[in-house]
């Protein structure tokens, strides 16, 4: 009976977590729970949640992305400074395609050179990150552009970064249609199996059929788009394309994954729980900026609650 | 001090373990005296390992007691017990493999021998204990399982140890290199250090052994001077019903050649031609690290081929990766159950239905009844000891591991099924119904190329063997005719060449 309760606390702690801030926030602060603030949190959730779903895949597939930062600012500024010259329709298309193209190269990268160890692909994807970071400042020659200085039209934008449809905003509607496919490919399909299995161990995968550099390229390249994806949505909603816009994306997208329970090891996790993991990190900064808890402390708090995380992962995965 | 002859090391009396549903030890008492070597056999999950981690410190004893060289321990660690004289050398080798072997034989006590120096002075000291020649400057990456071995044992003794427990040391060892641990064990022994050994081979257990312990179910089913066993009673203990041979009747069935591999080249092989049949059991007979497991895997698609065909019923096929292989029936049995076999945190189900599961998908979505059904009937057909298709396979023994990897292989009907030493660390009652199924598999029509260290096991289900020796196919034997020693000193390169030209 003890023991079924401990499972399940273990098993819930996220969610848990999740509503106990909730409650200990709205009771010290009544601002929190003011549909201003609402909408404020659920705006923020947007872009934090599709690169943490796409990171989700990696994580499973037993590698860590890093270059999700690089890509996230890279897509922005093209996307931004393709609007005039080929219409915005157009220009979100090459957006999403530069975000899934430079997830597609990463993983050529690494299945190109071998690397089957999650360290390698980790630092693979860091050089990778400076890469694409370093291409968006010599594409502006590091300048911010704005939205608002743009001639043609970029009503989709406007309305991406800030439309709603009776209480939901754009982009929250966005996010629940990707996580639906996600959800379905991760769960019924056989490349959403064939992942798992490969993180779970590349070797046994690849002896027993599964196409493991394909699997490899397919998370990547999931990752890379999901980061243009966040890209688009965050850059419609701040009106600004900065070349460094994706800095410390990366981070907070692991702590959403691993707060959420998907395990650094591989194998195992599930994007739904990611969803869950990424709302605790948004409402952990949203209440304490409400505290008025400053920048530096938010940042103590976020590196303990990723080690908090994997601590308990290696609890659950002990017998 | 009692007279040396019954001077006893080590005493254990009823010891008790128990895990959350399992009495893992019922009541041990073992004694093991100085200057002894004690055989403990007995099948997986008889207790053997758990008591051997309570006498070295990773777990602690519920009940009974433990006299160590006359000292009562009640808990103890495992560098605790390294520095009292008990060492364990375990079967995955604890060694740095970036470190010299003379850093690993001081490893953590280069201040005790006075730095780099007095360390490989004293290491050399070890080794040659032993009658070992590895340079202490070597890396132990470089060397092979049994030179690490042998630095293991000089690194228990460095620790001035009066017992050391071996796990299974042979359990990759070849022919020529069991000879050396022979050597080393008697030479302990001489010098009054008493060895447990732990094996599931009991050829060995017969030829080091002066005491032997059978285990079963967690309790100690008997403790005689070895002579006073027989090979089938000892079975009959561990298995605890009477088993009436070890390797079930060869089967006959072999007919017309399956297939030609001819000058197959990867970076490991040369020129590697032979040809199987169908309804044979083909054995491969060498060295670890002589290529039998390159040859397999290139046939498997797992290792590039750089020149030579393989042909399939008199068709050249081209097999570049594992898929190719399993779309023509080949199936592969890895000798790393768990590193290349086994995805691990699974269930049994999803490791037995791993290799047709694409097949599983209609309209893209996963037929989980059916995943379900297949695992079953394998469960059921292969008799694989688990609760339920859904519980994690890293949770059952090494033979019902192995089960589950044949299982997945028999859901694609394979023509050729290759097992690349199938029975390793996997108890004697286990090790026959392996047989069984190789055997139902010839009949049936298929193939099988047998790789393995175990002579017997080749000798006696092998329809042919072929020795494999530096990358290179050097013999073809009738199992049947050849000894033992014939196919042993082809497989080592030791022939009479020089002679012939």
């Amino acid at each position: 009976m003890n023991k079924a309760l401990m499972k399940a606390v273990k098993e819930y702690l996220v969610l848990l977590l999740v509503l106990g801030l909730v409650l200990i926030t709205a009771v010290i602060e009544p601002k929190f729970i003011t549909s201003g603030n609402m909408t404020n949190i659920m705006r923020q959730f947007g872009p934090l949640i599709m690169v943490a779903m796409g990171m989700t895949f990696v994580i499973i597939g037993g590698y860590i992305d890093l270059s999700v930062a690089g890509i996230m600012s890279l897509v922005a500024v093209v996307t931004l400074s393709l609007i005039d010259p080929i219409g915005q329709v157009g220009a979100i298309f090459v957006g999403l395609l530069i975000g899934a193209a430079a997830g597609f190269l990463n993983s050529l990268v690494i299945t190109r050179s071998g690397a089957m160890t999650q360290a390698e692909g980790l630092f693979i994807s860091y050089g990778m990150s400076v890469l694409y970071g370093g291409t968006a400042l010599l594409y502006t020659g590091g300048v911010t552009n704005h939205l608002s200085y743009i001639e043609s039209n970029y009503s989709l934008f406007t309305l991406i970064g800030s439309g709603t449809v009776g209480i939901f905003s754009v982009s929250f509607i966005i996010f629940l249609f990707l996580l639906l496919i996600l959800y379905i490919f991760q769960n019924f399909t056989y490349t959403g199996r064939a992942i798992c299995l490969t993180g779970g161990n590349k070797t046994a995968a690849n002896l027993t059929g599964i196409n493991v550099n394909r699997t490899i390229i397919i998370i990547w390249t999931i990752s890379g788009f999901m980061a243009g994806v966040s890209s688009i949505v965050l850059f419609s909603r701040v009106t600004t394309a900065s070349p460094v816009l994706g800095k410390g994306f990366e981070l907070n997208a692991i702590l959403a994954v691993v707060v959420g329970g998907t395990s650094l090891k591989g194998g195992k996790g599930s994007v739904a729980r990611t969803v869950l993991g990424a709302m605790l990190v948004i409402l952990l900064s949203n209440s304490m900026n409400l505290l008025g808890v400053t920048v530096y402390m938010q940042n103590v708090m976020k590196g303990l609650l990723l080690i908090l995380a994997i601590w308990l992962d290696n609890l659950k995965g002990r017998r | 001090m009692a007279n040396k002859e019954n001077d006893i090391i080590l005493t254990m009396t009823g010891v008790v373990k128990t895990f959350p549903g399992v009495k893992a030890l019922d009541d041990v008492s073992i004694q093991v005296r100085r200057g002894s070597v004690h055989g403990i056999v007995g099948e997986n999950g008889a207790g053997k390992s758990t008591l051997m981690k309570i006498l070295s410190g990773v777990y602690t004893k519920d009940k009974g007691t433990i006299i160590f060289d006359g000292e009562t321990i009640e808990t103890t660690t495992p560098h605790q017990a390294m520095q009292r004289g008990l060492s364990i050398i375990y079967q995955e080798l604890n060694l740095v493999n970036t470190m010299t072997a003379g850093e690993n034989i001081y490893l953590g006590r280069f201040s005790e021998v006075n730095g780099m120096k007095g360390t490989h002075q004293k290491a050399r000291e070890a080794l040659d204990r032993i009658g070992s020649d590895i340079d202490t400057w070597t890396l132990v990456q470089d060397l092979s399982v049994s030179r690490k071995q042998m630095v293991e044992i000089a690194k228990a003794l460095s620790f001035d140890s009066k017992l050391i427990i071996m796990d299974e040391p042979s359990s990759s060892l070849t022919q020529d290199e069991m000879k050396a641990l022979a050597k080393i064990i008697n030479q302990l022994r001489s010098e009054g250090i008493s060895v447990i050994y732990i094996s599931h081979k009991l050829d060995e257990i017969f030829d080091f052994c002066d005491t032997v312990t059978v285990m079963r179910d967690g309790k100690v089913i008997d403790t005689r001077p070895v002579e006073e066993f027989t090979r089938m009673d000892m079975i009959s203990m561990m298995v605890g019903r009477s088993i009436e041979k070890e390797f079930p009747e060869r089967p006959r069935k072999v007919s017309t050649p399956l297939m030609e591999v001819e000058g197959i080249k990867t970076k490991k092989l040369h020129d590697i031609s032979f040809t199987l049949n169908k309804g044979e059991i083909l054995g491969l007979v060498g060295l670890v690290g002589a290529g039998r497991t390159e040859i397999v895997r290139a046939l498997f698609g797992a290792d590039k081929i750089k020149a030579g065909t393989i042909k399939l019923d008199g068709e050249v096929v081209a097999i570049r990766n594992p898929r190719d292989a399993m779309k023509r029936g080949i199936s592969f049995v890895p000798e790393d159950r768990k590193q290349q076999g086994l995805i691990l945190p699974f269930s049994v189900e999803n490791n037995i239905s791993i290799a047709t599961l694409k097949n599983l998908y209609k309209f893209g979505i996963l037929d989980k009844n059916k995943e379900r059904q297949i695992a079953e009937k394998h469960i059921k057909t292969l008799k694989i000891k688990t609760p339920t298709a859904r519980t994690a396979v890293e949770s059952l023994s090494g033979g019902n591991q192995q089960k589950c990897i044949i299982g997945r292989w028999m859901e694609i009907q394979p023509r050729i099924l290759i097992m690349d030493e199938p029975t390793r660390g996997i108890d004697v009652g286990a090790k026959y119904e392996i047989y069984l199924l190789m055997k139902d598999i010839v009949e049936n029509g298929g193939s099988v190329i047998l790789i393995s260290s175990e002579l017997p096991e080749v000798l006696n289900m092998s329809n042919r063997v072929l020795t494999v020796c530096d990358g290179r196919i050097n013999g073809e034997f009738d199992p049947e005719k050849a000894s033992v020693d014939e196919i042993m000193a082809k497989a080592l390169g030791v022939s009479v060449e020089g002679a012939m030209a």
